[in-house]
């Protein structure tokens, strides 16, 4: 805890008149309204207890309405308007708070001392959740390095600065330990910074690296340095950067990935896919209602190879009844073995013709050279993060199929490590956490696909396995609500739809406090971070992705600190 | 306003909140509206009051003068200096002083007939107008009879001009805060005191 006596002379922004626990604080400001901006952190010192929160929105106030629409500076002399305005015409800020603590007196004061006695050490000193409020008139300021840190910790690796606030340019830092306890999201509409901000966590996390990672690359743009198509400027990849530790893995035999060849490829066994595979793109391939009993048939009957026997079933194959003479199914038809099967044989006729664009894909073979969805695990398992780069497959029928198919492997396979570990933790290791980032996640993630793919599993109830989401999307709106409540860490770029906004806020304190600030960040390179990993709402213009932040992160220079910071930080 | 403190009459009628005083129609370059004035009671005490109000009431000889074609330049002058009903100068008390200790009250008790009054020096209306926080308003405030936008102007006036060489230079600032303060509930009170304020002239 930090008692900062020193500093009582810096201004304050103004005092407490009213407000409410539920809504939030009116703060009269005593300050121009522009020195505070929106979304800024605030300290309220309320006698023994300091509150911590974030201006919402700022608003002019008159005492008398008349006051306001009238313009006395037409009638009165300039000295007599600008009295009466500084008295009846004022600006409120609104702030929501968020925490508070417990700070005692003065240090320097006489009750200090018996304050003192009664907390003898600083547990229960900690910052809490807000409970009450500030009293009338009590006095806020802008909250100050030593503040930011208090709240927020000091930066480190685990404590890995995502931004900077927007007024003192003071540090922000996400903690990467709470980061991973809960699937979290970085939202924001198209060309606002997802991708640089998945990025930056990204290296953030392989650097701390006390957990995995795995990425669904669908754009090909992680893995490898790449140009920016607006600045033109190199963005460096994660595996130019953390070489041995990174793995590209490229979909399909002999995929390359921006010119360059991946550590390995990613082929499927035709006998990987299960039905439920197929039934989750049911709405992708335009299924009908019939393909579920002939999965089922198709099951029954073959098992693990029924991908490879339907698929070398011919659709619409005749031939003559030896006997009869009469054009007959063939043996080898999908109609001769629905007939068997007892399935309607249009169903199947229709399904086969639809799984055609599955039977086709290069990537699906019957018998792969080696288990790379085995290998990809046991990367995982071992400490290493996988960049899976689907190359020339962009389709969604690739993305969903794959990520769904590899999901539901590592879902099996953390839940069994943890059950192992669980029943016996001297002879089983503790799984790593994993990561899993996914892109536009709401194609995987939407209210029909959720119960069909083991990601809404893993977002409501993985933590307990060791897995958690990083869902990265542009229309948070359309992923299931039931997930979006239970994202931990958001981090969020501009958004105009009210309905994405009306997501992301899903399931937080002060939701409406919130919302206009969202659709108020800039348009790019502004996020507002909020959710159980955040202490405290806060709007940051984000870290720059550049080679200066490699050097930062390997500690060559302090996080985004000149010398003149760092000098005026020493000497006050 | 001159330097020392001047006679301008004496006492005719009183109440606890104001009185009204007698002088002859001689002294009338005196008292001013919105002036401050004392009244001197026993033991050092002293009460404060501001002209609101200067009556001149005819008589029956002014009636007959009236009507007359001319009047001439002796009897005009006479009439003027040696008339029997004398002017009067409403007076509302706003403060008194006690042993040296300047008060915003209304004073204990008013003062008796035929008491002297006197214009305050620019030191007394420094020291009453600058004590305190201007508690003093209150009084005129609470007087819906009165002329208030003007005889706060007329006082202000007066003062501020004191306090720029002899007090506070920013008294007419502090003064115009205070009165927004206490009037901004009452919109057209407080702009048509705020437009009397702003036809002050400081030289
Ligand atoms: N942290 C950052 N550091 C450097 N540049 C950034 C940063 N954030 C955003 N930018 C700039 O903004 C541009 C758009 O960012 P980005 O590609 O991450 O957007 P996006 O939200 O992922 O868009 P889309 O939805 O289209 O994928 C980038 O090309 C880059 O120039
Ligand atoms: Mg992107």
């Amino acid at each position: 805890m930090t008692n900062n006596p020193e500093n009582t002379s810096e201004k304050s922004l103004g005092y407490v008149v009213g407000g409410s626990l539920k809504d939030s604080l009116s703060v009269r400001l005593t300050v121009p309204p522009q020195e505070v901006k929106e979304g800024s952190f605030v300290v309220i010192e309320s006698g023994d207890w300091r509150f911590y929160g974030t201006v919402t929105d700022l608003q002019l106030g008159s005492t008398n309405p008349r006051f306001a629409d009238e313009q006395s500076e037409n009638r009165l002399p300039p000295e007599v308007a600008c009295l009466l305005h500084g008295q009846t015409l004022f600006t409120n800020l609104q702030v929501l708070p968020a925490l508070m603590q417990e700070v005692g007196p003065d240090p320097a004061s006489p009750e200090y001392e018996q304050w003192r006695s009664q907390h003898p050490d600083d547990s229960g000193l900690q910052p809490q959740p807000v409970k009450t409020v500030p009293a009338h008139h009590a006095l806020v300021r802008s909250a100050r390095a030593e503040d930011v840190a208090n709240i927020f910790g000091e930066p480190s690796q685990r404590n890995f600065v995502i931004g900077y606030t927007r007024e003192q340019n003071l540090p922000i830092p996400l903690d990467l330990e709470k980061f991973v306890q809960r699937s979290s999201g970085i939202f924001g509409a198209t060309g606002t910074g997802k991708s640089f901000l998945t990025r930056l966590l990204l290296a953030g996390l392989i650097e701390y690296n006390k957990a995995a990672t795995l990425v669904f690359d669908m754009h090909n743009e992680y893995a490898y340095d790449d140009i920016a198509s607006d600045t033109k400027e190199v963005i460096p990849g994660l595996k130019s950067k953390f070489n041995p530790r990174v793995r590209v893995v490229g979909l399909g035999a002999g995929a390359s990935i921006r010119g360059q060849s991946p550590d390995f490829n990613l082929t499927l066994a035709e006998s990987d896919i299960l039905p439920e595979d197929i039934e989750m793109l049911t709405r992708e391939l335009n299924l009908r209602e019939t393909t579920p009993a002939t999965l089922e048939a198709l099951w029954h009957d073959f098992g693990r190879t029924w991908f490879s026997e339907f698929k070398k079933m011919r659709n619409g194959a005749m031939e003559e009844d030896p006997i009869t003479g009469k054009k007959v199914p063939a043996t080898d038809s999908v109609a001769f073995w629905a007939n068997q099967a007892g399935v309607n044989v249009m169903a199947a006729e229709g399904l086969h013709q639809k799984l055609g664009r599955l039977f086709n894909k290069p990537y699906i073979v019957p018998n792969p050279p080696q288990d790379s969805l085995a290998e990809i695990i046991n990367l995982l398992a071992s400490g290493k993060h996988v960049i899976l780069s689907f190359g020339d497959h962009e389709t969604d029928l690739d993305y969903l199929l794959v990520t769904n198919l590899i999901t539901r492997r590592i879902r099996d396979e953390w839940e069994k490590r943890t059950n192992a570990y669980r029943s016996h933790p001297q002879k089983n290791p503790e799984p790593r956490p994993l990561v899993v980032v996914i892109e536009e996640a709401h194609k995987l993630l939407n209210r029909e696909m959720a119960a069909q793919t083991a990601f809404a599993t893993i977002a409501r109830e993985m933590r307990k396995y060791y897995v958690t989401l990083l869902i990265v999307d542009q229309r948070p709106s359309q992923i299931y609500d039931e997930v979006m409540s239970q994202l931990g860490t958001r981090v969020s770029a501009w958004l105009g739809d009210e309905a994405d906004i009306a997501a992301v806020l899903s399931g937080l304190a002060g939701r409406d406090a919130l919302r206009g600030m969202l659709a108020r960040l800039q348009p790019k390179e502004e996020a507002l971070l909020l959710g159980w990993g955040v202490s405290l709402p806060i709007v940051v213009r984000s870290r720059r992705y550049d080679q200066r932040f490699f050097e930062e992160l390997r500690g060559a220079s302090p996080p985004g600190r000149s010398a003149d910071d760092a000098i005026r930080e020493l000497f006050g | 306003m001159t330097n020392s403190s001047l006679h301008i009459g004496r006492l005719l009628r009183s109440t606890t909140s104001d009185c009204v005083i007698g002088c002859r129609a001689s002294e009338l370059n005196l008292p001013a509206f919105g002036g401050m004035v004392r009244i001197p009671l026993a033991e050092g005490t002293q009460i404060f009051g501001l002209i609101h109000n200067i009556q001149i009431e005819d008589d029956g000889l002014i009636r007959q003068l009236i009507t007359s074609d001319n009047v001439p330049p002796d009897v005009l002058l006479d009439n003027r200096n040696n008339r029997n009903v004398p002017v009067e100068i409403g007076v509302i008390f706003i403060g008194y002083q006690q042993d040296g200790v300047i008060s915003h009250l209304l004073p204990p008790r008013p003062p008796l007939s035929l008491d002297e009054i006197f214009t305050c020096t620019p030191q007394e209306v420094v020291a009453f107008t600058g004590n305190g926080r201007f508690g003093y308003l209150r009084h005129i405030l609470r007087r819906d009879d009165l002329p208030q936008a003007e005889l706060l102007a007329a006082h202000i006036q007066q003062a501020g001009q004191i306090h720029l060489t002899h007090g506070r230079p920013d008294w007419v600032e502090a003064v115009t805060r205070e009165l927004v303060t206490l009037l901004r509930d009452d919109y057209d009170r407080l702009m048509s005191v705020l437009s009397a304020i702003g036809d002050i002239n400081l030289s």
